[in-house]
């Protein structure tokens, strides 16, 4: 009967600061999960390695002392864990990553036994998401208090838990389910196909779910970067993973002298007009999250202090010489390059590396036209809801409202503000709650128009200067120059003659008074080009417009 | 080699201890099959394994087997090894126990021993360590082997942290007659604290008193300023002319000093009654060391499991015969040989 040597058993496992303290006799009569894992009559711990943190090496070696007394088998390793806040995921997780790369695990020698009953729920977090992953190659052992009135001691119970055994499926299939239930949550129950927008979704689902650390959501107005902040609040409420409420502000509302007080708060009397003490937006969000839309709007004061509320938890009130607390979770949004600013001096570089640990980019909508036909079915829902009827779109008109949104020509400069605005325009005109092709028509009108006001569209500029002067000319030209020159062409298309144009292209050195040649002026750069109005104008013949006469022009000034 | 049903008799540790200590003594191998089958966690566990350890060095035992939960255990001795051994044992088994289990071989061997055995002194569930020097050593003594065993400190159930000493001058075991118990010459009642309130031992002696009729002169407080963590033992002592026998009871959270207190004075009161001179836990002890002598007899109590089962695995190493014979319904003699 020759049976192979045993493996050795090495339980890893978190001091617990709380669950195993205890110093007079009395201790011998609480239960104590790591103290108890030694003494179970069918477990047998050769060695076990016992992290604690470096504020608790007392505690450590009265564990150890008393493990030593009751079970001579287990040898005890006291290992110091840097991590200075138990309940920060990304410093848990990191400390206990950097501990298990260095462990010298030999799964041929030693069963290791990884024990989650001890250390903060964050480090029995990090613990499991490590065996999960296989970073830890163990099991999971969990210790429990004595049950009902067994005689047998203080030391309870343990169960072993192999996360690869099939039994567990049911629970890894349940926490998929949740994580996809909030992937679809954040995603407002929006099925979208933007492969790069529902891998930075799911990447904002694990976050949002493990971290406290700041979040940065960027991109362009109308992204939807603070109805986002709102679900990942949300998200985190179902979970458990906030009490406190959801505070936003947009910080470009914030000016002067009345942004210190609204975001930290003032006492009485602090200045004139303080006539009551006010919390301020940081301590509403305690224990919740604060949302600071436009955070490359903050003045610097309010950086300085946000920077230390951020890092102590703690900051000064205005007028008040005593410090408060508030613990919340920040999601910081910005349409600016936050990094631009930090050149500039605007942006405190510090803050900035504080905030920008997880920084989520989200796309303009133009950058996912795929997304935009499951979006319109969301807006046209939520026009129902906003006009109290049922709101429904035809085949033809969806298909022409859609051609239209996923062509170049449209722009979605306000992204999914100018679409949700579309279909509510769209739903509020439409006779009997029903959009038809007449009414998508009006619409595309509608777009064209106010997208035009606001601006060239990125394509259209491409199209213009090749237009004009044909494709070898136009690849011949530095972007810097075709850049300009295409913004010309648009304004040039767009006006009725030369001096109107130069009158829209020159609107502030006109506004300085200087006396300038409005019409002369963007002649003479055409001509760099080789271009005359006839070219550029789009219109065929050369319209003669005169130029304005000095006194009048000096006059609308 | 001798094949054992682990799972017979009255319990999977006492049918391991008593087949390691008769195999050690006769140099017989065995397995031993289904150990503690049907049990909650069935196959061996710590204490058993602990035991086996201390088994195998003092009989440089070939083992296999011996691992937690393990249902077959096999066990070849190669000769029994006298000289100074020291047991840890921790507070998942009894040192106590461990004693047991050695201490057969180490009084027939070739030279005298010593051991020091740490770990529980006092653990429910196994003889405290009163019990083996004023009940269960003189009784080795009378039959020849010199034993003797000194508490450097008690270890109580559940820190443990105890220790003691115990030293072996063999000598060959003769047969030995205990049928009387003569007249009780002593009663004395020891409640044992420490760090527990003093009055959880007051209140265990006066219910002894209450009991049992035991005089305030014959009931005292013994307090141990020096243990590794707090216990409470009550132990009654009861000495006559031919034999001394001791009841203990275990202090235990929850369960009230009276209580503890009445457990014990039963025993004692049964005991009593009886007018025999071994009570239950003597009883399983002696019979092994009769066996061992070959020859012998006393009377005591109607057998309980532990008893039958101590007869049961005799048979499996030794040719002996054990009668049984009932005298009274409440007085049974056993006969060896």
């Amino acid at each position: 009967m020759a049976k192979k040597q045993a493996r050795e058993t090495v339980v890893l496992g978190m001091l617990g600061t709380t669950l195993d303290t205890g110093r007079g006799p009395k201790r011998w009569e609480r239960w104590r999960p790591t103290v108890g894992l030694c003494q179970q009559e069918d477990l047998v711990v050769h060695r076990l390695e016992l992290l604690y943190p470096p504020s608790h090496l007392e505690l450590a070696r009265l564990v150890a002392a008393d493990i030593a007394q009751v079970s001579p088998e287990t040898q005890v390793r006291l290992t110091e864990v840097d991590i200075r806040n138990p309940w920060d995921l990304e410093e848990t997780y990191g400390a206990l990553l950097d501990y298990a790369k260095t462990y010298p695990f030999q799964p041929e020698q030693e069963d290791y036994l990884v024990h989650i009953t001890t250390g903060t729920h964050i480090a029995q977090i990090s613990m499991f998401l490590l065996v999960e992953s296989r970073q830890i190659p163990a099991r999971l052992v969990q210790t429990s208090p004595p049950f009902g009135r067994e005689p047998t001691g203080p030391m309870g119970g343990h169960a072993i838990i192999d996360l690869d055994l099939s039994k567990y499926d049911t629970l890894a299939r349940r926490f998929r389910q949740e994580q996809r239930e909030g992937l679809s949550f954040l995603k407002a129950g929006i099925d979208t196909r933007n492969a790069a927008f529902n891998r930075l979704i799911e990447r904002i689902e694990q976050v949002a779910s493990r971290s406290r650390a700041p979040l940065l959501l960027t991109g362009p107005t109308g992204a939807g970067k603070s109805q986002l902040a709102r679900r990942i609040y949300q998200l985190k409420k179902t979970r458990r993973q906030v009490a406190g409420p959801f505070v936003d502000i947009n910080c470009a509302t914030l000016r002067g002298d009345g942004a210190m007080s609204a975001l930290f708060g003032h006492v009485k009397g602090a200045f004139t007009g303080a006539v009551g003490e006010r919390p301020g937006l940081l301590r509403q969000a305690n224990g919740g999250v604060l949302f600071l839309d436009e955070i490359g709007e903050l003045g610097a004061d309010e950086q300085a202090m946000l920077l230390r509320a951020l890092e102590d938890k703690r900051f000064l009130p205005v007028g008040s010489d005593r410090e408060v607390e508030s613990d919340f979770q920040l999601i910081a949004g910005t349409n600016r390059d936050l990094l631009v600013e930090v050149e500039r001096g605007r942006f405190r570089e510090d803050l900035l590396a504080r905030i920008n640990l997880w920084t989520f980019r989200l796309p303009a909508l133009r950058e996912r036209p795929e997304d935009i036909p499951p979006n319109l079915l969301y807006e046209l829902d939520q026009a129902s809801q906003a006009l109290g009827t049922r709101v429904t779109m035809n085949k033809e008109a969806q298909k022409d409202f859609l051609s239209f949104a996923t062509s170049p020509e449209a722009r979605w400069s306000g992204n999914f503000r100018d679409l949700g605005s579309a279909v509510l325009r769209m739903a509020t005109l439409a006779p009997g709650g029903r959009i038809t092709r007449e009414g998508v028509d009006e619409e595309v009108e509608r777009l064209r128009a106010s997208w035009t006001r606001s601006g060239p569209s990125p394509e259209a500029m491409v199209d213009l200067v090749s237009q004009v002067l044909g494709e070898e000319r136009a690849a011949a030209l530095d972007r810097f120059d075709r850049v300009q020159l295409a913004e010309v062409l648009v304004v040039c298309r767009r006006t009725r003659s030369l001096s109107d144009a130069g009158r829209v292209l020159f609107a502030r050195s006109r506004a300085q008074k200087r006396s300038v040649n409005d019409a002369d002026r963007l002649r003479k750069y055409l001509a760099r080009f080789s271009l005359s109005w006839a070219e550029v104008s789009g219109r065929g013949a050369e319209v003669t417009a005169p130029d304005e006469p000095a006194v009048e022009r000096a006059a609308r000034a | 080699m001798v094949h054992i049903d682990g799972s017979k008799g009255e319990g999977g540790g006492q049918v391991l201890r008593t087949s390691l200590a008769l195999s050690l003594v006769t140099g017989t191998p065995f397995q031993m099959v289904d150990i503690r089958a049907g049990r909650s966690k069935p196959g061996l566990l710590r204490q058993h394994l602990t035991a086996v350890k201390a088994a195998a060095a003092v009989g440089r035992a070939e083992v296999s087997g011996a691992e937690l939960h393990s249902r077959e255990l096999t066990f070849r001795p190669r000769g029994i090894q006298p000289g100074d051994y020291h047991f840890a044992v921790g507070t998942a088994g009894s040192s106590t126990l461990v004693l047991q289990t050695v201490l057969p071989a180490l009084l027939s061997a070739s030279g005298p021993s010593t051991l020091v055995l740490e770990g529980g002194t006092h653990n429910p569930a196994a003889p405290p360590f009163d019990f083996l020097s004023r009940a269960y050593l003189p009784l080795v003594r009378r039959m020849g082997p010199q034993v003797e065993a000194s508490l450097d400190r008690p270890g109580f159930f559940p820190a443990g942290g105890g220790r003691f000493r115990v030293s072996v001058r063999p000598a060959p075991l003769s047969p030995l007659h205990l049928l009387e118990r003569g007249e009780v010459r002593r009663r004395q009642a020891t409640a044992l604290i420490a760090q527990v309130p003093y009055d959880v031992a007051r209140r265990e002696l006066e219910t002894v008193g209450r009991v049992l009729g035991w005089e305030e002169s014959e009931r005292r407080v013994e307090e141990l300023k020096r243990s590794a963590g707090p216990g409470n033992v009550l132990s009654l002592e009861i000495e006559s002319e031919h034999v001394t026998e001791v009841f203990t009871a275990f202090g235990e959270r929850g369960v009230r000093a009276e209580d503890v207190a009445r457990a014990a004075a039963e025993e004692a009161r049964v005991y009593l009654e009886a007018g025999v001179p071994v009570g239950h836990h003597l009883c399983d002890q002696l019979l092994l060391l009769l066996a061992l002598a070959r020859g012998g007899s006393f009377r005591t109590l109607p057998l309980d499991g532990h008893a039958l089962t101590q007869v049961e695995t005799f048979a499996h190493f030794l040719d002996v015969k054990v009668s049984v014979e009932e005298l009274d319904p409440r007085v049974r003699l056993i006969t060896v040989g």
